[in-house]
């Protein structure tokens, strides 16, 4: 069983837009000059590459890592083994989607204690004050 | 021919552009918008690589938790995004 | 109007640049079979001949998380307890008794939530009690109850949270009786074989070739795969009460900290 053309083209297209995504929310954290605009762009390129982790342990024409019947015969697993996606990418994209919200969590603090000693969140001020 | 591979394109597209308008966004509120609209395709793309744990997990935090964490904190502080 | 030319600029180079890479074939052909160790994981997730490699547990994804790569995860929560040790540690000194009473949402809100409030923490219970079964676990339910401290917070007011009993000292109290639960789990295996004179492995599920120690598999012939149940159960407090914590303290009106901040700077 192979792939035509068009699926090539599709899987393609996905994983550019998924780069691209996060090309963009890359030029977001350098460029803009709001601290709170700059982690609203960490969150989208943390997630994106959450994604494209996701994407690489995926296969087509394959069914989701969950094992249906617990009968345990060979033939059973031998058919769930070859045809599910990896689990892999999955188990790791899981503790660090929860981790990565803690640490965002972390310095959406951070910026509200920024914001109460300086009084501003545009990162040109803050540059600017003496203190 | 698997159809959830168009849906996958689709829904990839509608991400990198909600990326875009979050980011060029001026008015911080409309940014957190754009931006749970960009994680509400990514679970679709999710629930299409046949990742069921990584949607559970992802869709209340991204949809949920993310938006109201980032407006509570502009909430507290400025709204809109000086040029 | 010019930030839509540059989307729409960005979306069709993506889709030509794609399109020339399909027709090269530059990427070669798709890839239609797994890795080896992807066979390996899910050959052995639940399969109760080889009893010193399975995990015994259908969902793939939790045996990975909290069997075959353990200790990965392990490392992960500690990161997660330094991340909110380290929010806590901003607000040191803040009490949340003298929280005044806010006004809400208004009364249609109010009851709506009231309603859905319940439903969601029975999802959230039902996802960690599950999570060896089918897709969920202690992350999973960990951030669904972590909506109801945002529902609790936007629609009652910052006042809820002491009507309904959780106090910050409460909630981080919670947090670590789910972290404890968690090292007793992992070093169950070390402290009963040592008391009986024979080895065993940290965070060890079921016997290995050198190890008899095993926890149970089944409970009254139901499936509650060893230390994969407790485990999801333990990690589902250490999450959503850390969660909890976080948007207690976000909701907390600014005048109120920044007193506190203020006396700290006089000293």
């Amino acid at each position: 069983m192979s792939t035509s053309f068009l699926e090539n083209f599709l899987i393609t297209l996905t994983l550019y837009n998924i780069l691209a995504t996060a090309g963009i929310s890359l030029y977001g954290i350098v460029t803009r000059p709001s601290v709170t605009k700059k982690i609203i762009s960490l969150t989208i390129l943390g997630d994106t590459f959450n994604v494209l982790a996701i994407f690489i342990g995926f296969r087509v024409f394959s069914v989701p890592p969950v094992l249906l019947d617990l009968d345990g015969s060979v033939e059973k697993l031998t058919t769930f083994a070859t045809s599910a996606v990896d689990p892999l990418p999955q188990a790791l994209v899981l503790t660090a989607i929860v981790i990565g919200l803690a640490v965002n969590l972390f310095l959406i603090f951070l910026a509200l204690q920024m914001y109460r000693l300086y009084g501003t969140l545009d990162s040109r001020r803050i540059r600017e004050l003496r203190g | 021919m698997d159809f959830s591979l168009v849906l996958l394109a689709l829904f990839s597209a509608v991400g990198l552009t909600f990326t875009y308008l979050a980011v060029v966004e001026k008015d911080l509120v409309k940014a957190v918008i754009f931006s749970a609209i960009q994680s509400t395709a990514y679970v679709a793309i999710l629930y299409l690589l046949r990742a069921p744990d990584i949607v559970l997990v992802y869709l209340p935090v991204a949809v949920g938790l993310y938006p109201a964490a980032l407006l509570f904190l502009i909430g507290k502080t400025e709204k809109v995004e000086e040029e | 109007m010019r930030k839509y030319l540059v989307l729409a600029s960005i979306v069709l180079t993506t889709a030509v640049v794609a399109y020339v890479t399909t027709y090269l074939g530059a990427l070669g052909p798709l890839g239609l079979d797994t890795r080896y160790l992807a066979k390996l994981f899910l050959a052995n997730t639940y399969n109760p001949a080889h009893r010193e490699l399975t995990a015994m547990s259908p969902e793939a994804v939790t045996s990975i998380v909290w069997d075959f790569r353990g200790i990965d995860t392990l490392y992960e929560t500690v990161v997660f307890y330094m991340a909110i040790i380290a929010a806590l540690a901003i607000y040191r000194g803040v009490s949340y008794s003298n929280v005044r009473r806010g006004s809400g949402l208004s009364l249609i809100v109010k009851v709506v939530t009231k309603l859905l409030i319940p439903i969601n923490i029975a999802v959230a219970v039902s996802i960690a009690a599950h999570g060896h079964l089918t897709p969920g676990g202690g992350f999973q339910a960990g951030a669904a109850l972590a909506v109801v401290s945002v529902l609790l917070a936007v629609v009652y007011s910052a006042h809820s949270f002491v009507e309904l009993g959780v106090n910050l000292s409460r909630a981080v109290a919670l947090r670590s009786a789910g972290l404890l639960a968690i090292a007793l789990v992992v070093f169950t295996p070390i402290v009963i074989s040592a008391l009986t004179g024979t080895q065993a492995y940290l965070m060890q599920n079921y016997v290995k070739v050198d190890s008899a120690f095993s926890f149970p598999a089944h409970v009254q012939s139901q499936l509650i795969s060893g230390t994969l149940i407790w485990f999801n159960l333990a990690e589902f407090l250490a999450v959503s009460f850390g969660f909890f914590i976080i948007f207690m303290l976000l909701s907390l009106r600014e005048e109120v900290v920044r007193e506190w901040v203020g006396k700290e700077d006089e000293h």
